[in-house]
């Protein structure tokens, strides 16, 4: 069959937001191909150098729309690093709670992206369902539901409203109680097992080389997590879950099947598989967090940050696992009352960086659920 | 031609009426395939809203009633995006081929019946070939990779599933001993179904059903117009008129497919014989036709809402998994089905 070049997108129903791919065909298979970034960028780095500290926390907001917290908490955690900011206990235990539903969403919302990719429309509308339960929470917390903009240095905007503990659990409940309903309809199904099962492997030299960090790593078998070893996570007790070189047989039969099929370690369906696995450990945290909640104060109240409050010179680089992996932001401050660099490192970069390895070989119709797969957010990697 | 004459008798014309078989014709699709392609559009949209916990049409008329048709004038009130090629002239003669050409050999009754020769059962499934190959014209001749890839994909899945529904279609004429449609429908009851006349009949039947579903390209296995990979592959620059012409051919498709299903297997038009004689004796035999048309049509609405709903759990599956599929499982259980059906039939 001939060869023929295929270029697509910016604008594209299988990519994850604007980029441009151009595609080496070989009949249906990819030969080869060149991905092109930078769409989607909106400057945010520069344009928290142009306003107060105060006002940073709100460009942060918007490095990835899916995951607003992640990235507020990152910043939060290095500004107060360089200032020297006690953080309370109870806001200490808010932000977390964000920060595992805002992961439980984010991984809710991957699902849904992936069912899309492989056709079946059925299962996006029921994980779509179920996410709407947590923005609805985030909303009853925060009063926003997708940019939240609900940390503040020194603790958080508010305490938790009436009701909001006694929900969380519900919905912790709820989402455990759907996860086998979407065992049952999508993760074993057996085309979408056909379809997932021993395509595009991360190997581990590519992770390694690529520096992939987050679910995608974990899915091949690295067991690295930012969480643990993290003051934050300290008194919390969670396991760093990965794809088929667990236990299979702890799944029963369904178990049993997945693993005498063809698959291989860290492909598509690891991880997917590496996703829903995150899901039960981030409602086990929530259900600790919430068991031990502090009592206290939300907001260190020796301090008051307004747009004019200066933040003391020095540097800092803070990291902290968000759904999509190793989140970094490295913060320099002159002593002056606007920051004077931000700079955020972000998981999707490396993935992005891998994407023409992985994708070489594979087949058209593979190309969305490969990059479904990776759970790429461009607006993050092009901040 | 009986039953025209039939129905323009209890109508209260005379039988010399000119053009019989274009109003013929014309009846057929007004009164059978239109409202079964608006019935089962609608009911498609809203089961699978119910199933997907969502509320589906509900603003034109009655539960959203009327969308179909709705959609249908919308579409038909656009004009197409681009000036037409050469290739799409071409796809829309063999369309109206396909259609014009099955309508008249479409059974849909024992009364109710054009075309009836040894070779009736073969003329639908020419017709459901053409409509393939139309698909992969129209997919080639639009120069656009989607456009190429889901024409390419059209035609292979077409090939592989000819093979075992044809084969298929060979069991039930060995059983029957003909492929007329009256002698097929003859060699079943009311509910003494081929399918069910022994097992090597069932085999064709989950065959020809599985075989028919990949050469029409039909949900799940509609690899070739995709919507997240080849955004909507030879649909992708079909727009306005020729969009509803498409999926009307589309759905002709299926609907024809599923008619020769029920025929084939599923009892045909059979009603109890009683019921025939009771009939016979009032001299009613446009009731006959009436009572045998809703039974034929009700077994091909539930086979479809069958089809369309284990579409609506499932993914969609890769075109090489479907054609490895079609060729490598579908074909030998075809052959299977044959060598058995031929011994069961001489002993």
């Amino acid at each position: 069959m001939s060869r023929k070049d295929w270029s697509i997108g910016p604008l594209h129903t299988s990519l994850p937001g604007p980029m441009h791919m151009v595609l080496k065909l070989h009949g249906e298979i990819i030969d080869a191909c060149q991905v092109e970034t930078g769409f989607l960028h909106r400057g945010l780095e520069k344009q928290c150098e142009l306003h107060s500290w105060h006002a940073a926390l709100f460009y942060a907001d918007h490095l990835d729309p899916e995951g607003a917290v992640f990235s507020e908490l990152v910043l939060c955690l290095a500004v107060e690093e360089i200032a020297g900011i006690m953080v309370p206990e109870r806001a200490q235990s808010i932000r977390l709670v964000l920060v595992e539903l805002g992961r439980i969403s984010s991984h809710l919302a991957f699902m849904a992206r992936m069912a899309r990719s492989v056709g079946s429309e059925t299962i996006v509308h029921y994980v779509l369902r179920d996410r709407e339960r947590i923005l609805d929470l985030f909303e009853l917390l925060t009063g926003a539901r997708v940019s939240l903009n609900f940390l503040r240095y020194g603790g958080v905007k508010g305490d938790v409203t009436d009701g909001f503990i006694e929900r969380v659990l519900d919905v912790c409940d709820l989402i455990r109680f759907r996860m086998k309903e979407y065992n049952d309809i999508f993760t074993f199904n057996a085309i979408f097992l056909k379809r997932t099962l021993g395509v595009a492997p991360l190997s581990v030299e590519l992770i390694e080389q690529a520096g992939i960090t987050g679910p995608n790593a974990r899915a091949s078998g690295v067991r690295e997590d930012s969480r643990k070893g993290s003051p934050l996570y300290q008194a919390l007790e969670f396991d760093i879950p990965s794809g088929k070189s667990e236990d299979f047989f702890a799944q029963g039969w369904r178990g049993l099947l997945a693993r005498t099929s063809k698959g291989c370690v860290g492909d598509v369906h690891d991880r997917f598989l590496v996703r829903l696995r995150e899901m039960t450990q981030s409602i086990e945290i929530l259900r600790q967090l919430v068991a031990q909640m502090p009592l206290g104060v939300y907001q260190n109240t020796s301090i008051h940050i307004d747009r004019n409050y200066p933040i003391p010179p020095g540097e800092s680089y803070q990291r902290m696992e968000s759904a999509r992996g190793r989140l970094g932001c490295h913060v320099v401050s002159d002593g002056q009352n606007f920051p004077g660099r931000i700079q955020f490192s972000t998981p999707t970069r490396a993935s992005l960086w891998a994407l023409p390895q992985l994708v070489r070989g594979i087949r058209i119709e593979d190309l969305p659920v490969v990059l479904a797969s990776l759970d790429l957010s461009i607006a993050e990697a092009d901040r | 031609m009986n039953w025209v004459f039939l129905w323009l008798r209890a109508l209260g014309f005379s039988a010399t009426v000119p053009g019989i078989p274009l109003i013929a014709l014309a009846c057929i699709s007004l009164f059978v395939i239109l409202p079964s392609c608006a019935l089962i559009a609608y009911l498609d949209r809203k089961l699978s809203a119910d199933l997907q916990a969502r509320v589906g049409p509900c603003r034109t008329g009655y539960r959203g009633m009327l969308q179909p048709v709705a959609d249908c004038v919308k579409l038909l009130q656009k004009n197409s995006m681009h000036s037409q090629t050469l290739g799409e002239l071409l796809w829309m003669l063999l369309h109206t081929m396909a259609l014009y050409a099955s309508l008249a050999a479409i059974p849909l009754g024992s009364l109710a019946m054009m075309v009836d020769t040894q070779m009736s059962v073969f003329i639908p499934f020419w017709s459901a070939l053409v409509l393939a190959l139309g698909t992969m014209l129209l997919g080639l001749g639009q120069y656009t990779t989607p456009g190429w890839l889901g024409g390419i994909r059209t035609a292979a899945q077409s090939l592989a599933g000819t093979f075992p529904s044809l084969i298929g279609i060979l069991c039930v004429g060995m059983h029957a001993g003909s492929f007329r449609w009256s002698a097929l429908a003859a060699s079943q009851g009311f509910l003494h179904w081929t399918m069910f006349a022994h097992p090597f009949l069932l085999l064709a039947f989950v065959v020809f059903v599985g075989g028919g579903l990949v050469l029409l390209a039909i949900a799940p296995l509609d690899g070739g117009l995709a919507m997240s990979d080849i955004h909507g592959g030879v649909a992708v620059h079909v727009t306005g008129r020729q969009l509803a012409l498409f999926q009307f051919g589309r759905f002709y498709g299926f609907f024809i497919w599923s008619v020769m299903t029920v025929v084939l297997f599923m009892g045909a038009w059979r009603i109890p014989e009683s019921l025939r004689s009771w009939f016979l004796a009032l001299d009613a035999e446009v009731c006959i036709s009436v009572v045998e048309l809703t039974w034929l049509l009700l077994k091909t609405y539930v086979l479809m809402l069958f089809i369309l709903w284990i579409a609506r759990a499932n993914p969609r599956a890769r075109v090489d998994q479907i054609t490895d599929f079609s060729w490598g499982v579908l074909g030998p259980l075809a052959l299977v089905a044959l060598v058995g059906t031929a011994f069961w039939t001489m002993v």
